[in-house]
């Protein structure tokens, strides 16, 4: 070791105040010799002693330095003789120096202080605040309609500038697997086909298990980690993992990975998180976005969406096709360019309430090219959103409906109003039959009896005879014209349903005819019969059924007459009289016939007549079974008793 | 003339006829004055073209009848007040309910069908005279006149 000081040039009161400075110092001469360098420099420097490196290259000393900026920097100064300054990162020393270099004639004196807090601290703001410009990035990313994988690679690439990250993996999960999948990866080069599935029992359980991040600074020696030997042989060292989703619901895995001996620090995982938070968002948003997309897409509905301004944000691919015209083209244009035709308005008038009034709103309306449509607009994400149907055929088959309706209801009006000129022609038809036909009858009658009364004596008995015959024929005209009105009458007669006690009513119509025509008749009532009818008609039939009865049994020797119902719910009324034929049935129940001579029994021929029409006003059917000789059965049907009215 | 009498409002010759012979046979021997329409009956009881007669005791009424209807009739008379308190009975051949509610509601003091059988005619003309002008005791005004 040379006893000599440290450099000649550099005076010992100037080696002394260099020796206690606070920053490195060094000087080299113009060939690149270190001519004095102070303790502090050397510290820093990991230097060995003054005697091993005075005169000795500058860049064999510091081999590290080599293409360094400390080597162009300290060149520059040499040469240009131009002092410089700056900061750099020294790989001898792992650290960052702030350098000063002042030339001189002979060399270059260099300042130099170790600045890695500072640097470090302003780089780690640095970062900070590009972490949060880039979170506020990717946000803003993940809300505008993007396919989701470019989203992966943005964020990928996001993690790769922002968090220095030498590899990262983005995987998402897959539920009915239970596998993660790679969805986007930086840095692996060839190996990233190796990483193309993570099981579940990985760094992914860990970081569930974890409840949402975790980290190591060496993968390598990490055995939560999988395929620690690739990490190994990229080099790879400190590892944040992190969980998009839950721990309870996963969706994917966010993993960055770096080289050297740098760890991640606590901005570095708040960053990760966020992003992987703002990804599973994203990720959320999409899944609906899709499920939305593909209902939309399904439905046979057309579907239209739009904003406050009614530009349409969406169309379904049905919706173009009405329009004939792609998606693209349709979004962005106003909703009402499709709807300027007459009737249009309305329309626009239902999205503008969906709007304005915050609640559905429904429309119908026929299109230029005469289809019907139904709209439903709903108030949707800022905006309306509208369901269209073709309701054409419906709308077709209403409106024929409704035609055949009213055609059908003026065909009603026409007859009613036909059926009641008819009936006030009828009217007035039975008042000239009660009144102008009687007149000429009574004079029939009465001046019959007044030319017996008054000429009988020049009568003899042959003309007395005829002219109770005239008598005679003239009063049976006059029950006639009576029976023709009864009948008239029931055609007209107001309906007013009630409950009707049958039994009793035949009982009472018997009681009349025993006291206006006495015999020994055995009638037979079943108790409790009853239906839904107008009472006076009901009787008018019941009264006509059993008077004929009465009056067909009267040469019986054991006349019975019985009233009831059969089994199959039909009423009936028999009798073991004179009976009829059954091959002039159909005959019974027409006005004026008559099946038995005047003689035999008398009668006018309209009571059954009588009888069939109030059975069908009530809406029931009648019909006959009889026997000569045997008696007569008539069987009808009548509308069931209301049991709420009785 | 003072003298009480029956007015008949019938257009039909038979009928009057048959109705005079009723009333002869049962001896009711009043007057009987005959109007064949309703216009002409119009004009006897309210325009007092009655060659000096008083109003009628009992007026007998058909309904139909010409010009004026035996309705129309009688509600003038029930709206008179000369003859508002006439007894006064509808003899018609028709017997439709309608007309029956009608004439009652009018204010009609019997309705009378006629029947078709002289023998019971008679015996209705004799009912209705024995009661309107033999039994029945007529309103005050009519029976000071």
């Amino acid at each position: 070791m040379s006893q000599s000081s440290p450099l000649p040039a550099f005076q010992p009161d100037l080696a002394n105040v260099l020796e206690r400075i606070t920053d490195g110092f060094f000087a080299l001469d113009a060939q690149w010799n270190i001519v004095y360098m102070n303790a502090e420099a050397r510290r820093m420097l990991h230097a060995p002693p003054v005697s091993e490196i005075l005169g000795k290259q500058w860049l064999e000393t510091f081999p590290m330095a080599r293409g360094t900026a400390f080597e162009r920097e300290y060149a520059r100064a040499m040469r240009d003789q131009v002092p410089v300054s700056f900061v750099e990162w020294s790989r001898t020393s792992n650290c960052w120096f702030e350098v000063k270099a002042y030339p001189s004639p002979d060399g270059i004196s260099v300042y130099f202080r170790d600045v890695t807090t500072r640097v470090e601290a302003e780089r780690e703001l640095e970062r900070r605040s590009s972490q949060q410009e880039a979170l506020i990035e990717l946000s803003r990313a993940a809300l505008t309609e993007r396919p989701i994988e470019q989203l992966f690679d943005e964020v990928v690439e996001m993690l790769v500038v922002y968090l220095g990250a030498a590899a990262v993996e983005l995987y998402t999960y897959d539920e009915r697997t239970r596998m993660f999948r790679l969805r986007s990866s930086d840095g692996w080069g060839e190996k990233a086909d190796a990483r193309a599935v993570l099981p579940y029992a990985s760094q992914a359980a860990a970081a569930i298990a974890a409840g949402g991040t975790i980290q190591t600074v060496d993968v390598r020696l990490d055995e939560r980690f999988v395929d620690r030997g690739l990490f190994a042989e990229l080099g790879l060292r400190a590892a944040a993992c992190t969980l998009i989703g839950t721990p309870e619901v996963p969706q994917g895995l966010l993993a960055a990975y770096l080289t050297g001996d740098r760890a991640f620090g606590t901005a570095d995982l708040h960053f990760l998180e966020a992003v992987a938070a703002t990804l599973g968002e994203a990720m959320r948003a999409a899944q609906s976005s899709r499920q939305t997309r593909e209902i939309l897409e399904s439905i046979t509905d057309a579907f239209v969406a739009c904003d406050r301004d009614l530009r349409v944000t969406y169309v379904n691919e049905r919706m173009a096709a009405f329009y004939g015209r792609k998606r693209e083209e349709i979004v962005g244009t106003n909703v009402r360019e499709y709807l300027g035709y007459p009737g249009g308005e309305h329309v626009v008038a239902a999205f503008r309430s969906a709007l304005d009034d915050d609640r559905p709103a429904t429309f119908e309306t026929q299109t230029p090219n005469r289809r019907w449509y139904e709209g439903r607009v709903y108030p949707w994400m800022n905006g309306v959103a509208c369901y269209i149907r073709d309701v054409t055929r419906r709308k077709l088959d209403d409106l024929r409906i409704r035609e055949l309706n009213t055609e059908l209801e003026r065909r009603v009006r026409e007859r009613t109003l036909q059926l009641e000129a008819a009936n006030k022609e009828l009217e007035s038809f039975a008042y000239s039959v009660s009144h102008d036909l009687r007149a000429p009858l009574r004079a029939i009658d009465g001046f019959s009896q007044v030319l017996e009364e008054d000429f009988g004596d020049q009568l003899n008995e042959t003309a007395r005879g005829y002219l109770g015959r005239i008598r005679a024929a003239a009063r049976r005209m006059a029950e006639l014209i009576d029976a023709l009105l009864q009948l008239a009458r029931i055609a007209r007669h107001s309906m007013s349903f009630q409950d009707v006690d049958l039994s009793a009513l035949a009982a009472s119509v018997c009681e009349d005819l025993r006291e206006s025509d006495p015999r020994d008749v055995i009638v037979e009532i079943e108790p409790g019969l009853r239906a839904s009818g107008e009472p006076a008609l009901l009787r008018a039939a019941l009264q006509n059924l059993i008077g004929n009865a009465w009056k067909f049994t009267r040469k019986t020797p054991a006349p019975l007459i019985r009233v009831g119902r059969t089994s199959e719910g039909e009423f009936f009324v028999s009798d073991n009289g004179a009976g009829f034929d059954m091959a002039y049935a159909g005959k019974l129940f027409g006005a004026f016939q008559r099946l038995h001579s005047a003689d035999e029994f008398e009668g006018t021929g309209i009571g059954l007549a009588t009888v069939a029409r109030i059975i069908h006003r009530h809406g029931g059917i009648i019909r006959a079974e009889g026997e000569v000789g045997k008696g007569a059965t008539f069987y009808f049907t009548l509308p069931e008793e209301t049991r709420a009215a009785s | 003339m003072k003298k009480p009498y029956i007015l008949l409002i019938e257009d039909n010759d038979d009928d009057i006829e048959l109705t005079r012979r009723a009333f002869a046979k049962n001896h009711i021997v009043n007057d009987i004055v005959v109007l064949r329409d309703g216009a002409e009956a119009c004009e006897f009881l309210f325009e007092e073209k009655r060659e000096g007669r008083s109003l009628p005791q009992f007026i007998l009424l058909d309904l139909k009848l010409p010009k004026v209807s035996g309705l129309e009739l009688l509600e003038r008379i029930r709206k008179d007040e000369r003859t508002a308190l006439i007894p006064t009975v509808i003899l018609t051949s028709s017997k439709q309910e309608e007309d029956r509610l009608a004439g009652y509601k009018l204010g009609v003091n019997s309705y009378v069908r006629k029947p078709v059988d002289f023998n019971e005619f008679v015996e209705a003309v004799r009912q209705v005279g024995l009661y309107w002008l033999v039994l029945n005791e007529p309103p005050p005004s009519i029976g000071e006149e």
